[in-house]
């Protein structure tokens, strides 16, 4: 039997081509759905506001489109040089981790502007009020 | 309108009342403002009991905070000139006057109490020097001369108020950046020699991450203040004083 030589690219595409077993597409389709049911409940009990609700569910759509069209991320892989299609989920997790942490650190300090403005109002008010009292 | 004395606090039970008689001694002819930030001592009542007028956060905000709030309460009631002053004990109260004069005689629109001016007695460690130097040089980048960019003791008129009330205005240390954003929107910024006794708020610059952290934050306030006050809606017309 003659040994077979293959260059990285070939390798890489032997890797793309092992075909995804059905379970990681339920496992997908179970964690998508999982997701969406925890926001509703979340919504319900006023844990999270609606506004914030766009991103998650954006997710859970996300991974029910990419279980049912895992070509998709063959695409992705190949345009990365990704060599499996668990890195390239990897890679897009941490993109979108890096964006939500961003997301809410503009929010927070947006948040912080207001706390404080509120803080100072009240000091404000507090010593008004007590001059009226005092007059 | 009456001149408004700013005096931050934070904690300062042990020293506030030593503060307020000597600023009562220097006749100043100010309305004392001390803005308590939220201190778990008693700053507030002992403030009170020494005549004072006192804001009261409730919780801990930033000493830039407190100054802000001091300024907003000062431009609600009318007040064209504001001095502010710590209240460790670092800043005589003997220099107030001088500080008021400055923009009495509209010779500027901000003024700096600067320990540096003239030869005095101040000892600054090795780091605080060298912070110094570097936020000195980086105002002088922006067209700035300034020799004391840390000092806390300064005069400002009404024109200075309505930019300090703006939301660019730092929470916890407003240095050199504010001064630098004053000057860029077209204020006058000088400065006058005072002297100063140690004290804690320049602790800032003491101590390894808390002094990493100033340096970074400073350097990337300096570099962006300008363009937050632009943003605010706050800048003059003429960018160039």
């Amino acid at each position: 039997m003659n040994p077979t030589t293959l260059d990285a690219a070939e390798l890489r595409e032997i890797f793309l081509a092992v075909a995804e077993p059905n379970a990681v597409r339920a496992l997908a389709l179970t964690v998508s759905l999982v997701l969406v049911a925890v926001v509703l409940w979340l919504v319900r009990r006023r844990g999270l506001r609606e506004e914030y609700t766009p991103i998650w569910m954006g997710v859970a759509f996300a991974l029910v489109v990419v279980s049912i069209r895992l070509d998709w991320l063959h695409v992705i892989a190949r345009a990365i040089g990704a060599w499996t299609l668990s890195s390239v989920i990897f890679f897009l997790g941490e993109v979108f981790l890096v964006a939500v942490c961003l997301s809410y650190a503009v929010r927070l300090s947006q948040a912080d502007v207001h706390i404080k403005n509120l803080a100072q109002e009240i000091a404000l008010l507090r010593t008004r009020m007590d001059s009226l009292d005092d007059g | 309108m009456t001149p408004v004395l700013i005096i931050p606090a934070f904690n300062e039970a042990d020293r506030i009342a030593t503060v307020l008689e000597r600023v009562a001694a220097a006749g100043t002819g100010c309305q004392v403002v001390v803005v308590d930030d939220g201190s778990a001592d008693d700053t507030a009542a002992i403030a009170r009991r020494c005549g004072a007028t006192v804001l009261h956060h409730p919780f801990h905000l930033g000493y830039g905070a407190a100054l802000q709030t001091g300024y907003k309460y000062a431009l609600e009631n009318g007040a064209d000139l504001v001095v502010q002053m710590d209240a460790d004990g670092q800043h005589d109260p003997e220099a107030i006057r001088a500080l008021m004069a400055a923009i009495h005689n509209d010779q500027f629109d901000l003024v700096v109490g600067s320990r540096f001016l003239e030869m005095t007695n101040y000892q600054m460690g090795l780091l605080r020097g060298l912070g110094r130097r570097l936020f000195s040089g980086l105002a002088s980048l922006a067209g700035l001369q300034i020799s004391d960019p840390t000092s806390g003791f300064q005069a400002l008129n009404r024109r200075v108020l309505e930019l300090y009330v703006g939301d660019f205005f730092p929470h916890d240390y407003p240095d050199v950046d504010v001064l630098v954003a004053a000057y860029r929107s077209g204020l006058r910024v000088g400065e006058i020699p005072v002297h100063m006794s140690e004290g804690t708020r320049a602790s800032t610059l003491h101590g390894g991450f808390r002094s990493i952290y100033y340096v970074y934050k400073m350097t990337l306030s300096l570099w962006s203040a300008p363009t937050r006050v632009a943003r605010s809606g706050a800048v003059s017309e003429d960018p160039t004083p």
